[in-house]
C-alpha cells in the first residue's frame, strides 16, 4: 500500500489489540488504574472501563475502513483526491456529483480516516503531496545531508528535547526513533530559519512519523501543517499567531458559553492557562493517540478552524462542572481529567461538529482585529523590558 | 521517600473553594500560594515540581509546552498547612511573553538555574529582574541552583549564587530533583517565609 517508498519506513506497526500491561483480577471489581498500550504503542494509565472504550475504538476503525474500501472499490483509488481537487478547482460551476463526493468526503473524514489509509490520504488531502511535487525528487535528501552536521541554537534545542519528547514510546524513544525526529526537525528548522525550532513541534513531529511511516513524508506533512494549514507565526520567534488564536478562542468561548466565560473570568483564569498547549502541540500532548488523530484528520482537511472547534468542545462537555469550581487549580484539573481520558473520538468530535454550530463567525476578521492587539502588546512588552534593563545597569 | 514532609491533596484542612481569589491567602492556619517556576530550558523546572509532588524523579519528564500546573500541601511545624499551586513554565526563550500569564498574582517565584550552566544562571538573573519590576510588590523570590548532584560539572559556585541572591533580597538554596537533595527544604524555606495574614 505505502512501502512503495524510497525513504526508510519506520518499522512500528499500529497495535492490533490494546493489551494491559499489568492486568490484575483485582482491576475490574476495584476500578484500579492498570497501565496500556494504545493503537500507536502509547502507554496510558486508565481503568478498565478506558480500555474497553479503546477496545471498541479499535473494533469502530475496522469498521470505518470497511465504509472507506468500499468508496474505493465504488469510486476508484483516489475518488478522495480528484473529489478535494475539482471542488477546488469548479468553485463557480460546482457538478452535482462533485458537490456530491465532496459531502461524502467531508462526512466520512469527521468519522474518521482508517489508520492505514491515513497516510496516503494526508499527504494528498493536506496538500503535502502538492508542495513536494515542486521541488526536485532529493530534496529532502539534500536539505537533511547538507545539514546533519550543522549546529545552532535550533539543533542544540533539538538534541536536548528529543530523549523528552515521547519518553518510553515503543518506537519513538529508540536510537533509530531519535535520530528519525532530529532530521525532520532539524530539516524543517533550517528550510523556515523564523521558526527554526519551537517546542511543541517535536512532539507534533513524532506524531506525524507514526502516522505517515517515512520521514520524508512526515517532514512534508510538517511542512505543509506550518506553512499552509495553521494560521502564520504561530510558531516564530514570539509565537504572534499562538497569540492571536488564544485571543480569538476566548471571544468564541464568550460568544458560545457566556456565563462560563464570565465565571472563569471572575476567578482570574484565562483560558490561555491551558490553550496554549492544545494549539502548540495540536492536541497531541493532551488528548489520547487515537483522539489526536482523529481530530488531525479533520485539521488536513478543513484546516486551522477545526482547532476551534475541538478546544470549545472541551469546555462545553465539562461547562456544567466548571461552572461549580472556585480556584483555577480545580478548573485545570477537570480540564486535564478530561482530555486525557478522551479514549473515544467520538464523544469529543460529536460536540466539536454536531453540536457546537459556531462557525457563523468570520474568523479572518476576528484574527484581523486580535492581531494589531498582540502585536501591540508584544511591543509593548519588549519595550517595558527595555528600559528596565537600562535602569538596572544604569 | 522524597516528600516526607507532605501531605496528600485532600488533607483534611484545606480551604479549597473558598476563597475565590486565585492564589490569595486562605486563613492563618491553612494557606494557599500560587507559585510560580522560571528559568531557562534544561534546568530542571519539571523535575523539581515533580520530586517535589510525586517523590519521584524522572530523568525522562516531557518537554512542557506553555505550563503545566500541579499542587501540593505540606504541614509546617507549628501545624500551618500551606497549599502550593505551582505553575512550572516552559523554558525556551520565545515563551517568555507568555510568563506574565504565570507570574501574575503569584505569591512565590522560584528562579532556577543548573549549576553546570553559566547561561542559565545569567538567564535567571533576568527572570529575577522582569519579577521584581512586573510581579507581586510582595512576591517571596528564591533563587535555585539544581543539578547540585553533578559537582564535577560545576560551573556555577556557590558564592556566585549566595552573593546574587543576598543583593536580591532572595532566598538561596542549591538542589537536585535527582537525589531529592534539598527538595522539600526549598519548599518548606518558603512557607516559612510567606507573609502570614493576621488571625481575626
Amino acid at each position: 500500500m505505502y512501502t512503495t517508498q524510497k525513504k526508510m519506513v519506520i518499522p512500528f506497526e499500529i497495535q492490533t489489540e490494546i493489551t494491559i500491561l499489568r492486568p490484575s483480577i483485582h482491576a475490574r471489581r476495584a476500578n484500579l488504574v492498570v497501565k496500556f498500550q494504545d493503537l500507536y504503542g502509547f502507554t496510558v494509565e486508565g481503568n478498565v472501563d478506558d480500555v474497553n472504550i479503546l477496545n471498541e475504538v479499535r473494533e469502530k476503525v475496522r469498521e470505518q475502513g470497511k465504509a472507506w474500501w468500499a468508496m474505493e472499490a465504488n469510486k476508484g483509488a483516489n475518488w478522495y483526491f480528484h473529489t478535494y481537487a475539482s471542488s477546488i478547482a469548479l468553485t463557480s460551476s460546482l457538478r452535482f456529483s462533485v458537490l456530491v463526493n465532496a459531502m461524502t468526503l467531508k462526512k466520512l473524514i469527521r468519522k474518521g480516516i482508517p489508520p492505514s489509509l491515513r497516510p496516503k490520504v494526508w499527504f494528498s488531502l493536506s496538500g503535502a503531496a502538492k508542495k513536494k511535487s515542486t521541488v526536485p525528487d532529493s530534496y529532502y535528501d539534500d536539505l537533511t545531508g547538507a545539514v546533519s552536521d550543522k549546529i545552532t541554537p535550533a539543533t542544540k534545542q533539538i538534541d536536548h528535547d528529543l530523549p523528552r519528547t515521547f519518553p518510553g514510546h515503543p518506537w519513538l524513544d529508540t536510537p533509530a526513533g531519535h535520530a528519525a525526529v532530529r532530521r525532520v526537525l532539524v530539516g524543517y528548522s533550517f528550510r523556515d530559519s523564523d521558526v527554526g525550532y519551537c517546542q511543541g513541534l517535536n512532539y507534533v513531529a513524532a506524531m506525524l512519523l507514526l502516522v505517515m511511516k517515512t520521514e520524508e513524508e512526515a517532514f512534508w506533512m510538517l511542512a505543509v501543517l506550518l506553512e499552509n494549514v495553521l494560521v502564520s507565526d504561530c510558531y516564530t520567534d514570539n509565537l504572534s499567531g499562538c497569540h492571536v488564536e488564544q485571543r480569538v478562542f476566548k471571544d468564541l468561548l464568550t460568544k458560545k458559553c457566556p456565563r462560563l466565560s464570565t465565571h472563569l473570568e471572575t476567578m482570574g483564569f484565562d483560558v490561555s492557562l491551558v490553550a496554549t498547549e492544545w494549539f502548540l502541540c495540536l492536541f497531541s500532548k493532551s488528548l489520547p493517540s487515537e483522539t489526536t488523530m482523529r481530530v488531525w484528520d479533520v485539521l488536513f482537511y478543513e484546516g486551522a478552524k477545526v482547532l476551534f472547534n475541538v478546544a470549545l468542545a472541551i469546555f462545553k462537555m465539562k461547562e456544567e462542572e466548571l461552572l461549580m469550581t472556585h480556584s483555577v487549580g480545580d478548573v485545570i484539573k477537570i480540564i486535564q481529567d478530561t482530555t486525557h481520558h478522551l479514549f473515544d473520538p467520538d464523544e469529543l468530535l460529536t460536540v466539536a461538529f454536531d453540536k457546537l454550530n459556531f462557525m457563523t463567525t468570520n474568523l479572518s476578521k476576528q484574527r484581523k482585529k486580535q492581531e494589531t492587539v498582540v502585536m501591540a502588546e508584544l511591543d509593548q512588552r519588549l519595550r517595558r523590558l527595555n528600559t528596565s534593563k537600562l535602569r538596572v545597569n544604569g | 521517600m522524597g516528600c516526607s514532609s507532605s501531605l496528600p491533596d485532600r488533607s483534611p484542612g484545606r480551604v479549597g473553594g473558598l476563597n475565590p481569589d486565585n492564589g490569595g491567602d486562605s486563613d492563618a492556619k491553612n494557606l494557599r500560594v500560587k507559585l510560580v517556576l522560571l528559568g531557562d530550558s534544561g534546568v530542571g523546572k519539571s523535575c523539581i515540581v515533580l520530586r517535589f509532588v510525586r517523590g519521584q524523579f524522572d530523568p525522562t519528564s516531557k518537554v512542557t509546552v506553555g505550563a503545566s500546573f500541579l499542587s501540593q500541601t505540606i504541614a509546617l511545624q507549628d501545624s500551618t498547612t500551606v497549599k502550593f499551586e505551582i505553575w512550572d513554565t516552559a523554558g525556551q526563550e520565545r515563551y517568555a511573553a507568555l510568563a506574565p500569564l504565570y507570574y501574575r498574582g503569584a505569591a512565590v517565584g522560584v528562579i532556577v538555574y543548573d549549576i553546570t550552566n553559566p547561561d542559565s544562571f545569567h538567564k535567571a538573573q533576568y527572570w529575577v529582574k522582569e519579577l521584581q519590576k512586573h510581579g507581586s510588590p510582595d512576591i517571596v523570590l528564591a533563587l535555585v541552583g539544581n543539578k547540585a548532584d553533578l559537582q564535577e560539572k560545576r560551573e556555577v559556585s556557590v558564592q556566585a549564587g549566595i552573593e546574587y541572591a543576598e543583593k536580591n533580597g532572595m532566598f538561596f538554596i542549591e538542589t537536585s530533583a535527582k537525589t531529592a537533595d534539598n527538595i522539600n527544604q526549598l519548599f518548606e524555606e518558603i512557607a516559612k517565609r510567606l507573609p502570614r495574614p493576621s488571625p481575626s
